[in-house]
C-alpha cells in the first residue's frame, strides 16, 4: 500500500512538472540586443518574444513567436529580419509545428518542422535562396527522441521548470532540434542574484547555458541567462561571450504576464 | 621614436574616423583617445623642430572630427526599429499556411520528459 501511495505521489508530481503553469497567450517581452566592448554599449537589434492563441477547427493552440530586427541605423549595413515560431499545446507546451524564417544581410533561409510525436519523427522542409534569386527545397524525415523540442519551445520550457526545487550547481540537459540535428543543451543553476532591470530590481536565477561538442557556447559558464525568481520566470538579462567583448540581451518591457 | 608615434597616431586617427561613420560609432572613442595620446606625444617630442608640425596637425584634426562626430551621434542617435512591413506580411502568410497544415496533424497531447543529470 505504501509503495502504491509513494508511486502515486511520484507520478502526480511528475505530471505536474510537465504541465504549463507559466505561459499564457497575449504575453509580450521586448529586449534590446547589444554588443559591449570595454563598457561601450552598441545597440544592435530588438528581440521580441510573443505568445498568442491560434484556433484550428479541432483545437486551440498557443503560438510562440520570437523575432529579431536590427535597428534602422544598421539596416544599410547588415539588415536582420529573423522570425522563429512554434505552435504548441497550451496545456503541455508540446510542439507540433515550427517555422524559422531568417533574413540576415541578404541570406535567406526557411525551415519548417512538423512533429509527429507518436512515430517520434519530424518531417522537415528547408528552403534556401540562391545568389541568382531562385530557391531550392530539401525535404527530410528526421528521427527524434522522446524529449526533443525545437528552439523556441525549449526557451519557453525553461520558464516552466521548477527551478525553486533545484539546488545551486544542479544541471539539466535538453535536446533541441536545430538544422535537422539533435543538439544537447546543458543548463546549470549557478546562483541567485538580484539585478536592476527596466522592470525594477528583481531577484533572479543565474543559469549557465552550454552546448555539447560545439565550439560556440562552450561549457565554461561564459554564456549566462538571468531568469526572475518569481512565478513568471521571465528572462531579464543574458550575456554571451564573443571573441572581443560580449553580447548582451537586456529586457525593455514585459506585458500580458500571468502573475 | 617620433616617426613611430606619428605612424601609430595616424593609423589610430584614421580608424577612429572610419568607425565614427559606421553604426559602431561608440567604439571610435578607443582609437580616438589613442590617436590623441600619440599626437600629443609627437608634438611634445618635436617641440623645437618644425618639420613634423603638418602631419601632427592632421592627426589631431582627424581625431577631433572623429570625437565630435562620435559624441554628437552618441547623444542624438536613438535606437529605433526600421521597416518591418515585409516581415509582418511574411508572418501573416506563414500563420495562414501553418493553420492549414495544423488542421491535418494528429494532436496527441504527449507530455515530454527531460533527461536529468545532477
Amino acid at each position: 500500500m505504501k509503495f502504491i501511495l509513494s508511486l502515486f505521489i511520484i507520478l502526480s508530481s511528475y505530471i505536474s512538472l510537465a504541465q504549463n503553469k507559466t505561459i499564457v497567450a497575449g504575453e509580450k517581452l521586448t529586449y534590446s540586443a547589444s554588443y559591449n566592448m570595454s563598457g561601450l554599449l552598441n545597440e544592435l537589434a530588438q528581440v521580441t518574444m510573443e505568445t498568442s492563441e491560434v484556433n484550428t477547427s479541432k483545437s486551440t493552440l498557443l503560438k510562440l513567436k520570437c523575432t529579431a530586427t536590427t535597428y534602422s541605423k544598421w539596416d544599410n549595413f547588415f539588415k536582420i529580419r529573423d522570425l522563429y515560431e512554434s505552435y504548441v499545446s497550451p496545456k503541455t507546451l508540446t510542439p507540433y509545428l515550427y517555422n524559422r524564417d531568417i533574413n540576415e544581410g541578404g541570406y535567406e533561409k526557411f525551415m519548417k518542422y512538423t512533429f509527429s510525436h507518436r512515430t517520434k519523427t519530424v518531417s522537415s522542409v528547408m528552403r534556401k535562396k540562391r545568389a541568382d534569386g531562385t530557391t531550392w527545397e530539401v525535404k527530410k524525415e528526421v528521427k527524434i527522441g522522446a524529449s526533443t523540442r525545437d528552439l523556441v519551445t525549449t526557451l519557453y520550457h525553461l520558464r516552466n521548470l521548477d527551478i525553486h526545487k533545484a539546488n545551486i550547481g544542479d544541471s539539466q540537459n535538453f535536446t533541441v532540434l536545430f538544422d535537422n540535428k539533435e543538439t544537447i543543451v546543458r543548463i546549470k543553476l549557478l546562483s541567485k542574484e538580484t539585478l536592476n532591470t527596466a522592470l525594477g530590481s528583481k531577484e533572479c536565477y543565474k543559469l549557465a547555458i552550454s552546448l555539447n561538442n560545439s565550439s560556440i557556447l562552450k561549457g565554461n559558464n561564459d554564456n549566462v541567462i538571468w531568469i526572475t525568481a518569481d512565478d513568471n520566470k521571465i528572462p531579464v538579462f543574458a550575456k554571451f561571450k564573443i571573441a572581443v567583448g560580449s553580447g548582451e540581451l537586456k529586457i525593455k518591457s514585459a506585458t500580458g504576464l500571468k502573475y | 621614436m617620433k616617426k613611430l608615434f606619428l605612424i601609430l597616431g595616424f593609423t589610430a586617427s584614421i580608424l577612429a574616423l572610419i568607425l565614427a561613420v559606421t553604426p559602431l560609432f561608440k567604439i571610435a572613442f578607443i582609437p580616438a583617445i589613442i590617436a590623441l595620446v600619440f599626437g600629443v606625444l609627437t608634438l611634445i617630442l618635436s617641440k623645437d623642430k618644425k618639420q613634423h608640425k603638418k602631419p601632427i596637425q592632421l592627426v589631431l584634426l582627424m581625431t577631433i572630427i572623429a570625437l565630435v562626430l562620435t559624441t554628437y551621434k552618441t547623444i542624438y542617435t536613438t535606437s529605433e526599429v526600421g521597416n518591418t512591413e515585409q516581415m509582418e506580411q511574411k508572418e501573416e502568410q506563414l500563420e495562414e499556411e501553418s493553420i492549414e497544415e495544423l488542421e491535418g496533424i494528429e494532436m496527441d497531447d504527449i507530455e515530454m520528459d527531460d533527461i536529468d543529470t545532477h
